[in-house]
């Protein structure tokens, strides 16, 4: 099959190096400490933290930092097919792994010893990505929740179809097969805190599939900062009035 | 869970008994209800319902699928609840399941109607294609966002909207050569049948606290409550389901009243939310 034709797009009419629209929301869930939604293109998640707060099952608890929690969960709608899956399954206990691992890495868990932070993903559409808007909406939402970070975490993913580095699969080139490059970086510190790929790919190939993802993880920083400053305007307006 | 206080809940026990809520509503007042249609594009239909912090979107599938032998000439309807962990840090893993359970059954007995597709509020025998061979199987997922009360009116609220946003495809059935083969189908995807929602009842839980009851509590008030009677109540006026939930037993000619109090305020209820699904389908069309 063919996803970049000859004038160069992809199948969604996109350019190699393009990204799908990005668009986020702070507080989107009136009653947890903080909440955001992520949307990138058709992938959109909800995020929510509750914490710090007490640890709630004391065996869990760790003296001298904080315990991070994530769970992920997709809407029976959210797919193209309906497919009712159970919670817990293989695929869902993975990527709260994952995003778990990515945001354990750079909230400073030092500073609130002995308490407990819960970060909830909510998949409402899948259109591929679903890890990067995860992570995206996350980073959000923790910082909604006035949690320090030492850096806000974006992601991007990337992959490698009819020898093009393409940027942000969906749904369709997602399944295609090709090598699937998923980067979560801290743009600040200039560091990697997570990489995943799937299918092989040459080396060379390999850096510039990576480069590429990182290019898109600093174009959602980017934009992320922007609405959090927009958030903070509007709180300060607010507490002016 | 809600934390209060004894001075709280007497706080909000005075209000009710006075007619003036903690958040200025009379006994009897819904809290505004903003309505989306169309959020997932996915789905056949949907929609996104709030209630002050409550939150709920309901989806609409539609798939091809075999009739029940009991009612060859029926589409089948399933009803669904999720409860996200993002509403409540305890539904996390297993822990919203019998809330889900039990929201799930609550719906269906207000929205399905018995087991012959007797008084329901989709009439199933429209989702037939051919008889005995296939059908609409209508598959309707609603997930809890966030809780702040009330969670049945509006996944109900939802549940409407979102088949009012709903579109099946035409299908034209070829005639099969012979009788027990595979009916033949065109799945047309340019013409599109909508549903006639106006049966759809509405839902109106009641919530005794006290000797008085509210309609649209809080999850404070929801802490406080002695019982809840969710009745669901169509544009005619008639009771389509009943369902008591929690608390303490009620006297019967309570109920009764109950009911007659629910069928005055589910006719402001349909009209509000009727409008409000008008303006949200009309907004969704104008988007380009």
């Amino acid at each position: 099959m063919e996803y970049v034709n000859p004038e160069g797009l992809r199948l969604d009419g996109r350019r190699p190096m393009e990204m799908r629209q990005i668009r986020a929301e702070i507080g989107v869930v009136s009653r947890a400490d903080g909440s955001a939604s992520f949307e990138m293109g058709n992938t959109k998640v909800i995020a929510a933290v509750y914490g710090p707060r007490e640890v709630q099952n004391r065996s869990q608890q760790i003296n001298d930092q904080a315990l991070v929690r994530c769970e992920y969960s997709m809407a029976n709608f959210s797919t193209g097919d309906r497919r009712r899956k159970n919670k817990g399954d293989r695929r869902s206990t993975e990527i709260s792994l994952v995003i778990r691992q990515t945001m354990e890495a750079c909230i400073l868990t030092h500073l609130m010893p002995r308490s407990q932070i819960d970060i909830f993903v909510q998949v409402l559409q899948a259109d591929g990505g679903t890890r990067s808007a995860c992570i995206n909406a996350a980073t959000l939402a923790l910082a909604d929740a006035g949690i320090p970070m030492r850096d806000l975490v974006t992601s991007c993913s990337a992959g490698y179809l009819n020898s093009t580095p393409l940027l942000d699969l969906n749904y369709l080139e997602d399944s295609a097969g090709g090598p699937d490059v998923t980067v979560g970086i801290l743009p600040k510190l200039d560091k990697v805190t997570l990489l995943q790929m799937d299918a092989k790919l040459p080396i060379d190939t390999f850096e510039t599939v990576m480069q590429l993802a990182v290019e898109g993880c600093k174009a959602v920083e980017s934009y992320i900062r922007e609405i959090l400053l927009e958030n903070t305007k509007k709180l300060e307006i607010r507490r002016g009035a | 869970m809600v934390g209060l206080s004894i001075g709280e809940k007497n706080f909000i026990k005075g209000g009710i008994a006075q007619d003036m809520r903690n958040d200025g509503r009379k006994r009897l007042t819904y809290r505004p209800i903003y309505v989306e249609t169309g959020v997932i594009p996915q789905a056949n239909g949907s929609a996104r319902i709030k209630l002050g912090p409550t939150d709920v979107i309901a989806g609409v599938k539609a798939e091809l699928g075999k009739p029940s032998q009991a009612h060859p000439d029926q589409g089948k309807i399933y009803i669904h609840v999720d409860c996200s962990p993002t509403a409540e840090p305890s539904f996390e893993g297993r822990g919203g399941e019998e809330l889900s359970a039990e929201l799930t059954a609550a719906l269906e007995g207000c929205l399905l109607g018995g087991k012959s597709g007797a008084g329901a509020g989709i009439d199933p025998s429209s989702l037939s294609i051919k008889e005995g061979k296939v059908c609409w199987d209508l598959y309707i997922d609603c997930l809890v966002i966030s809780s702040g009360g009330n969670l049945l009116d509006a996944l109900g609220a939802a549940i409407k909207a979102a088949l009012s946003n709903t579109g099946i495809p035409r299908v034209q059935v070829r005639e099969a050569a012979s009788s027990d083969e595979q009916a033949d189908v065109d799945v047309s995807d340019e013409e599109f049948l909508q549903f006639d929602t106006s049966g759809i009842p509405v839902i109106v839980t009641l919530i005794k606290v006290g000797r008085h009851y509210i309609v649209d509590a809080t999850s404070e008030e929801e802490s406080l409550m002695n019982s809840a009677v969710s009745i669901s109540v169509n544009r005619q006026g008639l009771v389509c389901g009943l369902t008591k939930r929690g608390g303490i037993g009620l006297d019967p000619s309570v109920i009764l009243d109950m009911i007659s109090v629910a069928k005055h305020v589910s006719e402001q209820l349909i009209n509000k939310l009727d409008s409000e699904i008008e303006a949200a389908e009309k907004a969704h069309e104008d988007e380009p």
